[in-house]
């Protein structure tokens, strides 16, 4: 492809995942606004620290990027803009979702119970405005950083408030900011997993403009009718792009500069119930016809140690070979065989049943049932609903027969249309399956599941083979919310613009 | 008045065509019945209830009284009828996704049509041309239309079960019971109220818990 982007002009989350570079520790800020002119010079100040998508250390490129070793990106709440100024013209240029902010989108969200927002963290009965993150290379790092932005906040002179609210890992409710990490084995090496004992974070989606194209869009692109991976569209997840539907995302703000190589994120809090998780595994695994960590793997559509997709490796058997496979591969043929798959042989969920997580988030080309031909391409039902998925663990479990420790994970979702991406998977793939044909079943591991109607769901088998499915029954749920709201990640132009009181509507 | 029962979302949409050209798109409709393959798009979309077109003839309107003025039409008019699960932009995102030639074809003389893609200007003339739904009833509005298709076909197994496998052994019975489930194993979903078609369809859902309790 031949599409370049400016990465000069797009904040680096957008880009990077920055936990694949070695950032293993973050935090997450909020702020309020008090004061319309102090605040745009609080973003002015912030700004000279901001971190772009460019690429560091690349060789023969000039001048060389020095990879730093703490980043820092910063997004607005919908009135977080308005305490900004932002002229009523751009405002009302913002998507509904945007404007609503999180909170009140919890019916479409399923954000019930124990997930509703009169349970979240305190810092969610404030009004936030502002979302800011840290990640760095090691602690130190961090700190420096943090009291830098500190310092910011102080130098505002009452325009700015850092917002308090966030709970700890020794029972705080009340810390001025997010804190999240890599989870560490035993030897204390960094690994890719999260409280469930899942590996998180594998094939993010790939669209036209990144770098090294060829060799990741395998699995991560559009499946398309001969077979083949094709970068998404660009304006599938930055604003001023051209989108999947040939045309610029209608989200965008007015001017093109303040919505251009900006995107909208979703940040959520998800607390995990650790000691649920394990009993309900324990539990159900008791009568499965397959190991323990099979359960597990057919729940999320890929093995807990590495990830293996269960599709390609369905039962234990079939998974020693693969891992013996994988073992044997190179980095690069490591990366292929867990994202380069379909579910093309197993149109009737035999290996990775349709309520697998991995299965619902991303259908790669599954829901045209084996009808060949039936859409436009195999993928024509998911290419508009794919996110860039952002974020890390927080906290730690010490107990892990109980629930009520601190851990979970910190999710962000990056799309241009909150709408039609993340908040369609929520709603229609996650809580709801009609698409899947499963009618109201769940996905078993983020579905909002009811204590007094457990859910369930069935784990096919081949068909004819006479052989009855699996049920899954009682399902507790396993994640619940714990805050969030939906933010607008600014280019670097747009926040000088912001900074500057300068946008023009015209 | 609305649009929505339940699930389900009525949709009526009424646009000019040329009465001259109205017999290109007959022929379009007689071949897609003819060559079910054309619509197998539109079957495989399981959201949708059904999508009817038809056109109505210029002089085709309905005239029920002699008080009725007459009308002088210069178009014929298509017809679009659907019912289906899921909001309004769910199903004309997953319409135009999925199908986007099919649509062209079915809409190409209309007045005004501008193809299905880019979305913006399709979206606007569908709902440019929408006539919202005065009265909607709707037998299983709880039900999306692969609730009540796997429903039927559970019953039906269950009551051909029932005749073949009682008098069966155990073991024999055990056996068939479990082809059965194997047979099955994709109607099995549960049935409840979630999700909601749209945050308006409060008021909808309002109305029908009175109509429960």
């Amino acid at each position: 492809m031949t599409k370049d982007l400016d990465l000069t002009d797009i904040q680096g989350n957008i880009i990077k995942a920055y936990g694949a570079y070695n950032y293993q520790k973050a935090r997450y800020l909020f702020l309020r606004i008090n004061n319309g002119d102090k605040g745009r010079k609080f973003v002015a100040a912030i700004t000279t620290k901001v971190t772009t998508a460019i690429s560091w250390n690349k060789s023969g490129a000039s001048p060389a990027v020095e990879k730093p070793m703490a980043t820092t990106n910063i997004a607005f709440t919908y009135v977080g803009l308005k305490a900004l100024e932002l002229p009523t013209a751009s405002l009302r240029g913002f998507p509904e979702d945007f404007m609503m902010g999180m909170a009140k989108r919890k019916d479409i969200l399923g954000d019930d119970g124990p997930s509703a927002p009169e349970n979240w963290d305190n810092i969610w009965k404030e009004r936030v405005h502002i979302w800011m993150s840290i990640n760095a290379q090691n602690m130190e790092a961090l700190i420096e950083r943090y009291n830098w932005v500190v310092e910011q906040v102080e130098a505002s002179g009452g325009g700015v408030t850092l917002l308090t609210g966030h709970r700890g890992d020794a029972g705080e409710d009340d810390l001025p900011y997010q804190e999240a990490s890599v989870l560490y084995d035993e030897a204390g090496n960094s690994t890719p997993k999260e409280h469930f004992g899942y590996t998180d974070g594998i094939g993010d989606p790939v669209f036209e403009g990144q770098t090294n194209i060829a060799a990741r869009v395998l699995g991560r692109g559009k499946l398309m009718r001969d077979g083949s991976w094709a970068p998404l569209a660009t304006g599938e997840f930055l604003l001023g792009h051209v989108d999947e539907a040939m045309e610029y995302p209608k989200t965008a703000p007015s001017p093109t500069l303040l919505a251009r190589n900006g995107t909208y994120m979703v940040y959520r809090k998800l607390h995990e119930n650790v000691g649920t998780f394990n009993r309900f595994l324990d539990e159900q695994s008791k009568s499965f016809p397959g190991s323990k960590e099979m359960l597990a793997a057919k729940f999320a559509g890929r093995w807990r140690d590495n990830g293996a997709p269960i599709v390609k490796a369905p039962d234990d058997a079939s998974k020693a070979e693969w891992d013996k496979a994988f073992e044997a591969a190179d980095f690069a043929e490591k990366k292929r065989m867990l994202t380069d798959f379909t579910y093309n042989d197993d149109i009737h969920g035999a290996k990775c049943p349709y309520s697998a997580h991995l299965r619902r988030i991303n259908p790669r080309g599954s829901l045209e049932y084996g009808v060949t031909n039936a859409y436009e391409t195999p993928g024509a039902l998911d290419d508009r609903r794919r996110i860039l998925r952002r974020g890390l663990p927080y906290g730690s479990v010490k107990d892990a027969t109980r629930d009520d420790g601190n851990h979970g994970i910190i999710f962000m979702a990056l799309n241009v249309d909150i709408q039609r991406q993340f908040e369609f998977i929520q709603q229609q793939w996650i809580n709801y399956a009609n698409d899947f044909k499963e009618g109201n079943d769940k996905e078993v591991l983020l579905g909002n599941h009811d204590a007094s109607h457990p859910g369930k769901v069935v784990l096919q088998v081949e068909p004819g083979s006479g052989k009855p499915p699996h049920f899954v029954n009682n399902i507790p749920r396993l994640v619940e919310t714990r805050g969030g709201d939906y933010f607008f990640i600014p280019s670097i132009t747009a926040l000088k613009l912001i900074a500057a009181g300068m946008v023009d509507p015209t | 008045m609305s649009n929505i029962a339940g699930k389900a979302y009525a949709m009526n949409v009424i646009t000019p065509i040329r009465w001259y050209t109205t017999w290109t798109n007959k022929l379009f409709f007689k071949a897609a019945t003819l060559l079910p393959s054309t619509l197998k798009g539109l079957q495989t979309l399981s959201l949708i209830h059904y999508a009817r077109w038809v056109i109505i003839p210029r002089d085709g309107f309905p005239h029920l009284d002699s008080s009725q003025p007459k009308e002088d039409l210069h178009y014929a008019y298509m017809l679009f009828f659907s019912n289906f699960n899921g909001s309004w932009d769910q199903y004309v995102d997953s319409f135009t996704f999925a199908i986007p030639s099919g649509l062209d074809l079915f809409w190409k003389w209309n007045i005004r049509y501008p193809k299905s893609v880019p979305l913006t200007p399709f979206h606007n003339y569908i709902r440019h041309n929408q006539i919202d739904t005065a009265h909607y009833y709707n037998a299983y509005p709880m039900a999306a239309s692969n609730d009540v298709k796997s429903a039927q076909k559970i019953k039906k197994a269950l009551i051909r079960f029932n005749t073949e496998s009682s008098d069966k052994s155990p073991e024999d019975f055990l056996q068939d019971y479990y082809r059965l489930l194997n047979d099955l194993q994709h109607h099995f979903g549960d049935m409840k109220p979630t999700p909601i078609v749209s945050l308006s369809s409060y008021e909808v859902k309002k109305r029908y818990e009175q109509t429960r309790f």
